[in-house]
């Protein structure tokens, strides 16, 4: 079903070639404006991230991260403009995208009078994959131990251990993580950390918005995001290591972080 | 594959109502109440008893089974459940059927325990036919299921408020009632002669009722 990406040729744009070709696009926004209420969460935003490609979305609170995200998930419909994700449109090609795009967001999609097992097997029978990944997955995230128990008595935390062994599960060709730090103890930051490394060797694409900085070598660049419009993308030559304390606007300013040149995405 | 997918869409809220029992939990109490209120409004006349008591049965089931319809997508609805439905790459008809199935189980039980409270408390005789009678049952409740499931949806979306999803139903659901009421009320007088008739009028409306929801959940479950 889904198709293998080219992490090399993705690689070498990233290096400094001109702006991706459709074929590398894994993700390509255009102008894409998002109203709820007549208000713009997102505004004619302009994005493109190529195959194989870890971007990290920054911004303050209401920004429209989680937005773009979810537009990208198509989980939300854009109010204008118009995009592909992995080649297939946003609005008419729904079905296709889905198949290959895992968005993890705030909510954790579980059903908490099921188990942990059995909401697992519920994703496999929905995406068509082999239920026997289930005990894996849950070994992954360190919940094997509590497979046969309700996800109503699992705490926030593992609730979100949950919802990466899914999203590991699927290993999707886009990986969209809304978040993916929020509540994690330091071992389940591990578990984010291995997923973002494991879809960086597989040459899969990552969409991360978060407001802590992804451990040193994880993202490829960051695209900072301020009252729903794209700020100012950054490319990362020599970032520092985990999460820097000073607000993203001011980290912008920092001179380990070099913008990018006109017409690079 | 729509149906292997409707499959587990309702063993799993099948499984979620068995171990939650949010839904018939609240349904059945209310059902209870009902014909034991109209039990007592109508006083101990056998006669009148035994000829509202399929009306009456069938309009407490209606009555209860909407706030089960709307409970249906409780489970969805916590923890952004529904996203995840919408997320998935499957055939949006599929979840309908599933969720229709799931609910049309619930139904159900809800009307054979308030069936078999009517038959206690009014003396309602259930005929000579019980083939029949369950034909009624079966296409009766899976009309008001089909119509349950997706207006249900639109509760759970937040499209609609929960306190209108009566007049949202109810309207649709008179024919369905009507037909049901009518059936059942001949077979426990005995008489099979119109029965086939009303059994045609449940089985339009149903294939409608499906065709319909299976057509636009999809459209309803997009943003």
């Amino acid at each position: 079903m889904a198709h293998q990406p080219e992490p090399a040729r993705s690689r070498a744009h990233r290096a400094g070639t001109p702006g991706p070709e459709p074929s590398d696009a894994a993700v390509s926004l255009r102008d894409v404006t998002r109203l709820f209420d007549g208000l713009p969460a997102i505004s004619a935003v302009s994005l493109d991230v190529v195959v194989g490609e870890t971007v990290w979305l920054r911004g303050p609170n209401g920004s429209g991260k989680s937005t773009l995200l979810r537009v990208v998930a198509t989980a939300l419909s854009p109010t204008f403009g118009t995009g592909t994700v992995l080649g297939d449109d946003l609005v008419r090609a729904r079905d296709r995208i889905r198949a290959r795009v895992e968005y993890l967001g705030h909510q954790t999609r579980l059903y908490a009078d099921l188990t942990a097992a059995e909401n697992l097997r519920f994703t496999c029978a929905l995406y068509g994959l082999d239920p026997r990944a289930v005990p894996g997955a849950l070994a992954m995230t360190g919940l094997d131990a509590v497979g046969d128990v309700r996800v109503g008595a699992f705490s926030q935390g593992m609730r979100q251990r949950l919802a990466l062994a899914r999203a590991a599960m699927r290993d999707a060709d886009l990986l969209l993580l809304d978040e993916p730090y929020a509540g994690l103890d330091v071992d389940a930051r591990a578990i984010v950390d291995d997923l973002l490394t494991r879809a960086r060797t597989l040459g899969r694409t990552v969409l991360l918005a978060s407001h802590e900085a992804p451990a040193d070598g994880l993202v490829d660049r960051a695209v900072e995001l301020d009252a729903g419009r794209v700020v100012l993308p950054v490319r990362e030559r020599n970032r520092p290591r985990r999460a820097p304390r000073e607000p993203v606007r001011e980290a912008l300013r920092e001179p380990a972080w070099e913008p990018v040149p006109e017409g690079l995405p | 594959m729509t149906a292997r997918l409707a499959w587990a869409i309702a063993a799993k809220d099948l499984r979620v109502e068995r171990r939650s029992k949010a839904a018939l939990s609240a349904a059945l109490p209310f059902a209870t109440t009902m014909l034991l209120s109209f039990g007592f409004a109508l006083g101990p006349g056998r006669l009148l008893l035994v000829q509202a008591a399929p009306g009456l049965l069938w309009l407490a089931g209606l009555l209860a089974a909407l706030d089960l319809f709307s409970r249906s997508y409780q489970a969805e609805a916590d923890g952004g459940c529904l996203e995840g439905l919408l997320l998935s790459p499957v055939d949006r008809g599929a979840i309908y059927l599933g969720k229709a199935a799931a609910v049309a189980v619930q139904v159900a039980v809800l009307f054979t325990l308030t069936g078999a409270l009517t038959v206690a408390l009014f003396g309602l005789p259930l005929g000579s036919s019980p083939a029949l009678l369950a034909a009624t049952a079966v296409l009766g409740i899976t009309g008001l299921a089909a119509l349950g499931s997706l207006f249900g949806l639109l509760t759970a979306l937040g499209r609609t408020r929960q306190a209108a999803l009566p007049l949202l139903i109810l309207p649709l659901a008179t024919p369905v009632l009507i037909a049901a009421i009518r059936a059942c009320a001949l077979l426990s007088a005995g008489s099979t002669d119109q029965v086939a008739g009303w059994l045609g009028v449940l089985a339009a409306f149903d294939a409608v009722l499906l065709a319909t929801g299976y057509l636009v959940y999809g459209h309803l479950l997009e943003d």
